[in-house]
């Protein structure tokens, strides 16, 4: 009786529930506040990002700060540096702005530090180590960059806050930066396994590492594009740990694959293999499910982390799937869908206890960004 | 149990509210350094009570950033100050147990260093009635000099020389005084003589009959005699003037130039003078309305209501009829090809879609067989230029795409000689690149040119004569040889032979000019401003202005004048006989004579020929005017249009019609400004007699 009066209830629990997502369209300079309720999506409002009329400023990464009362977006193209915009939850104005690198992507805020960890993607010209940019978004000051590798992509904090993880798409690395230190702690090469970091200063780096390694933007630019760097056939663009064990996984873009990597050990663990061009991939927060988006196929995939059994493959709504945002309860999975040309981008909601694609909202071009905010009643 | 968990609550109450009161305290407070001074910051919690106790982990930053001077702090707290002022250090403790952060600012004064040594020098001879100016300065350990200080000054003698605060000198009598200017402590001194005023009369003349229209620059000259009556040489008399507007409701306005040129903005009578001392001659010019307007007609429009319309480019085809693309912005990637033979009958006969959201920019090649277009937004992120066979503009194919270093987007292009300069715009160095097209299917770096300044950008680049002018915003324009010879500079050997910056740092496109009227060489460099910021979806703001530099001394460009239409800004242009056309965003097609000496403020000075605006009722934003740019093609004046598309306008020989003021009026056709049903007729009237 109980049981069934549970089953009975559930469904109205589920219906009072709001989630919130914010979502970056790139070549719209729009962002899209995305409202679920459990049946449906809705734009509920589109907000225009950017600065400079006949310019499309390229709003790649969203992250909305810790406690809810802020959301902020890079801003891919500026003269000729991007930058960093803070908006208000509860107006969606801007209230602050800060300029970053060249072309400042990923980011997340450490709930330690409350500092914001910035990737500069830096996909103009020749291949040259770029950087992370520390920011406090409290004053809107970028503190610092940290030079990491060629094309870094992909920016998420250890769950204690006290680590982030990027990966060098073009150079085929994994690097983790002590958050507090604000210098990076140790480089992994994704390519080859069996090749043993070199260990500097107490620091693990590779040999780009340590002929690169430069905290200073001046002197950076005065480097010259690095003919020896490697091209990685990984292509890895993204990287997420784990939500509670230390094991973080790797999108491996170019060798359609993900990559487990043991943050202990410091090594890869395990590959298992995807459709063609996994790009972001996301954890459940009870750490049970694995989601990435198969940019190439347009698809998203959902791993059971226990034994890395693919449960299911959902085909998005359009092509170029992007960017994934998980509600705080496990529950749903937020999925932006660039589309091609003049098409419209998409937000695709995926059930992650059915597995299938829920609701579908049309947002502006080339969705790409994704955060989830809040869940309400 | 349940003391422990009430023991736990009223624990973690008092620590909550322990949090709450803390605050961090450092040896950063007050502090104040010399330059070349290092410093440890050292930071402590302080709770109400004044009870300290130490920070886990602290970081410091100063608010300037990351690449900060003046005050510069790395995260441990290490500061050495490096350039005077006052400097916002942060320092934010982080407790990793409680995973809580306390940040406090702290202001920090570095001291401006002493003077090393100061000096001031007086340009020129003082004489009795007249002013000299004093030039001080001071030096720095670091090299450095200095003139923007405040210095104080005296005169021993003022009944000889006064002397005011700003350093003016004034030769009341002949004799000498010792001035005297102080700063940091230091004074220096030098014995000054005033002279006898030499000059007893001026002959100031003009090259004008008296009465000039408004915007003729006339040029001054004076001639300073003694008693004798010989010309004084190495002496120049102050020029100056006033004047009476000839319409009551406004001022009188021009410009003088110490040289001894002159402009009168409006029309009314002008006292131009000459002094020098307690003598002067003037002479009177009378300046009346330039009175130039014409009347402007639309010969037609090609549509593009569905998409915002980027650049646009107008071109003969190898059949001999006249063609036109133009790109999309924002949108799904299109570029459309018009057939424009017939002005007045716009046809759209073709259009390409390429992996992109803008093509920003369109250019085809001089004999009309190569087109290419910019990319931005690609969804493979691999934007590039395409390049197009226009040979039968109607059947417009790809040849290929290239992207190599250019895979950020491309905003703008342009193709000279069998080589496309595309910009790189967005990387930094901003660039671009010059790529050989001589085998359309295989294009080819051949080179680069770049500002190497970091942080340096870049927005267009145009080439003619084999010079290439970049406009870089803040670093202004760059001419850059790349097949002139001036300088020996190839398309692959691009070599830099001048610059010039201005102010406001906003250069977005630049234009060469070589004046048939004076001979003259000019190029002209446009802003672009947003000065409320930007909605690509209804009517902006816009500001900037075109900025004329004199640039027949390559190595010594000076801006001398100016086109500003109040309220509204500028984007691309183009001259053609001295005649300059502007796409002038929100203020439409706008027609300026730029004929003759150029200084001063051209739009006041009535030099405005025409103007159009181009908002359609059914545009993409309705009734809104954003005039992307104009391009003066066989007789006619092309325009694309971000709400509206592509449009020809005719510039009539004949005098604005100002009849229809305070009337209702729409855009005015061909037929309804002359009654003519198409060009032939139009042309037809306009060599027909007058009826008597």
């Amino acid at each position: 009786m109980i049981k069934n009066l549970i089953v009975l209830l559930i469904p109205l629990f589920a219906l009072g529930q709001n989630y919130y997502a914010y979502v970056a369209s790139e070549s719209e300079d729009t962002v899209s506040l995305i409202k679920f309720d459990g049946n449906e999506a809705v734009e509920q409002e589109r907000i225009d990002v950017g600065f400079m009329f006949a310019e499309i400023e390229g709003p790649h990464g969203i992250t909305v700060d810790p406690s809810g009362d802020f959301w902020y977006i890079s801003l891919a193209h500026g003269n000729p540096f991007g930058s960093l915009v803070k908006y208000s939850t509860k107006t969606n104005q801007a209230v602050a702005r800060t300029t970053l690198g060249l072309f400042p992507a990923s980011m997340e805020i450490s709930t330690i530090t409350g500092f914001l960890y910035c990737v500069n993607f830096n996909l103009h010209g020749s291949m040259k180590p770029s950087n992370v940019s520390v920011v406090d978004p409290e004053t809107m000051t970028e503190i610092t960059k940290i030079t990491t590798g060629s094309m870094p992509h992909g920016s998420r904090l250890s769950p204690d806050g006290l680590y982030q993880y990027s990966v060098a798409m073009m150079s085929g690395e994994l690097f983790e930066i002590d958050a507090l230190d604000l210098k990076v702690n140790r480089v992994l090469d994704l390519e080859n396994k069996m090749m043993s970091p070199k260990k500097m200063d107490g620091k693990i780096m590779n040999k780009n590492m340590q002929d690169n390694m430069v905290n200073n933007e001046k002197e950076e630019t005065m480097m010259s594009s690095m003919p020896n760097m490697k091209h990685s056939m990984v292509k890895p663009t993204w990287v997420i740990p784990h939500p509670n064990q230390n094991i973080a996984y790797v999108a491996g873009n170019g060798s359609d694959e993900v990559i487990e990597v043991n943050l202990d050990k410091w090594e890869v663990s395990s590959r298992f293999k995807t459709g063609k061009g996994p790009y972001n991939l996301e954890i459940t927060p009870n750490g049970k499910l694995l989601v990435g988006t198969i940019k190439s196929e347009g698809k998203t995939a959902i791993w059971n982390l226990e034994n890395k059994e693919e449960l299911a493959i959902i085909k998005n709504t359009t092509s170029v799937s992007h960017g994934i945002a998980i509600s705080s309860d496990s529950k749903y999975a937020f999925i932006s869908v660039e589309g091609i040309g003049g098409e419209p981008g998409i937000v695709d909601i995926i059930d992650l206890e059915s597995f299938k694609l829920v609701s579908s909202v049309e947002v502006g071009k080339q969705a790409g960004g994704i955060a989830f905010w809040k869940k309400e009643s | 149990m349940k003391k422990i968990i009430l023991i736990a609550i009223v624990t973690l109450s008092l620590q909550l509210n322990h949090s709450q009161n803390l605050s961090v305290e450092s040896n950063l407070n007050g502090l104040i350094l010399d330059i070349g001074d290092t410093f440890q910051a050292e930071s402590f919690i302080s709770d109400l009570d004044g009870n300290k106790s130490t920070c886990e982990r602290l970081i410091y930053y100063q608010k300037d950033g990351a690449f900060n001077v003046g005050a510069a702090i790395d995260p441990t707290g290490l500061l050495v100050a490096s350039e005077p002022g006052v400097f916002e250090i942060v320092a934010v403790c982080v407790d990793t147990e409680d995973r809580k952060r306390l940040s406090q600012t702290f202001l920090v004064g570095v001291k401006y260093p002493k003077a090393s040594s100061i000096n001031f020098n007086v340009s020129g001879n003082l004489y009795v009635g007249n002013f000299a100016e004093v030039n001080s300065y001071a030096n720095y350990a670091d090299g450095k000099e200095k003139s923007d200080l405040n210095f104080k000054y005296q005169s021993s003698n003022p009944s000889v020389i006064e002397v005011d605060n700003l350093g003016n000198l004034k030769g009341i009598k002949k004799g000498s005084s010792v001035i005297s200017a102080s700063f940091d402590g230091q004074t220096v001194s030098k014995k000054i003589s005033v002279l006898n005023n030499p000059v007893v009369s001026i002959n100031l003349s003009s090259d004008s009959s008296g009465i000039v229209k408004t915007g003729d620059v006339i040029n001054l000259s004076a001639e300073l005699k003694d008693k004798k009556g010989n010309v004084l040489s190495g002496i120049d008399p102050k020029f100056s003037f006033s004047g009476v507007s000839s319409n009551k409701s406004t001022t009188a306005s021009g410009l003088i130039s110490e040289s001894g040129k002159f402009v009168a903005d409006i029309a009314g009578e002008y006292v131009i003078n000459a002094s020098f001392g307690n003598t002067s001659s003037s002479i009177q010019v009378k300046a009346v309305d330039r009175d130039i307007q014409k009347e402007i007609v639309k010969l037609g429009l090609g549509e593009v209501f569905d998409r915002r319309t980027s650049d646009a480019w107008f071109f003969e085809g190898t059949d001999g009829k006249d063609y036109g693309v133009s790109g999309t912005w924002g949108s799904d990637g299109t570029a459309y090809f018009w057939d424009v033979t017939d002005p007045t009958d716009i046809k759209k006969i073709d259009s390409i879609q390429v992996d992109a959201r803008i093509v920003n920019d369109v250019k085809v090649s001089e004999d009309g067989k190569l087109c290419v277009i910019s990319r931005e937004a690609s969804s493979k992120r691999k934007n590039g230029i395409i390049l197009i066979d226009v040979t039968d503009p109607s059947n417009a194919e790809i040849i290929s795409e290239y992207t190599t270093n250019l895979t950020g987007g491309v905003h703008n292009i342009f193709i000279y000689e069998n080589h496309v300069y595309a910009l790189n715009a967005f990387a930094n160095p901003a660039k671009y690149y010059v790529i050989n097209i001589e085998d359309p299917k295989n294009p080819k770096e051949v080179g680069f040119f770049e500002v190497d300044e970091p942080g340096s950008a870049i927005h267009d680049v145009w080439i003619e004569d084999g010079i290439a002018y970049s406009s870089n915003w803040k670093q202004g324009v760059y001419l850059v040889d790349v097949g002139n010879g001036i300088a020996g500079g190839s398309p692959s050997n691009p070599v830099e032979i001048g610059n010039y910056r201005y102010d406001s740092g906003g250069n977005h496109a630049a234009f060469p000019f070589k004046s048939k009227s004076t001979g003259k060489f000019y190029v002209i460099m446009g802003d672009e401003i947003f000065p409320e910021g930007v909605d690509a979806n209804t009517y902006n703001e816009t500001a900037g202005y075109l900025h004329f530099i004199d640039f027949t001394d390559l190595k010594n460009p000076v801006e001398v004048a100016r086109y500003e239409v109040p309220g509204h800004g500028s984007h691309n242009y183009w001259v053609e006989d001295d005649v300059l056309y502007i796409g002038m965003y929100t203020a439409g097609v706008r027609v300026v004579d730029i004929s003759g000496d150029l200084m001063g403020d051209l739009y006041k000075q009535g030099r405005e020929i025409a103007k159009y605006g181009t908002g359609h009722p059914n545009g993409y934003v309705a009734n809104s005017t954003m005039l992307w740019g104009a391009q003066y093609f066989k007789g006619n004046i092309f325009y694309s249009d971000f709400y509206t598309g592509i449009g020809a306008l005719k510039l009539l020989d004949k005098k604005k019609d100002n009849s229809n003021t305070n009337q209702f009026a729409s855009d005015q056709t061909l037929k309804e400004a002359l009654g003519a049903e198409d060009l032939l007729d139009f042309f037809q009237i306009l060599a027909s007699p007058p009826i008597e």
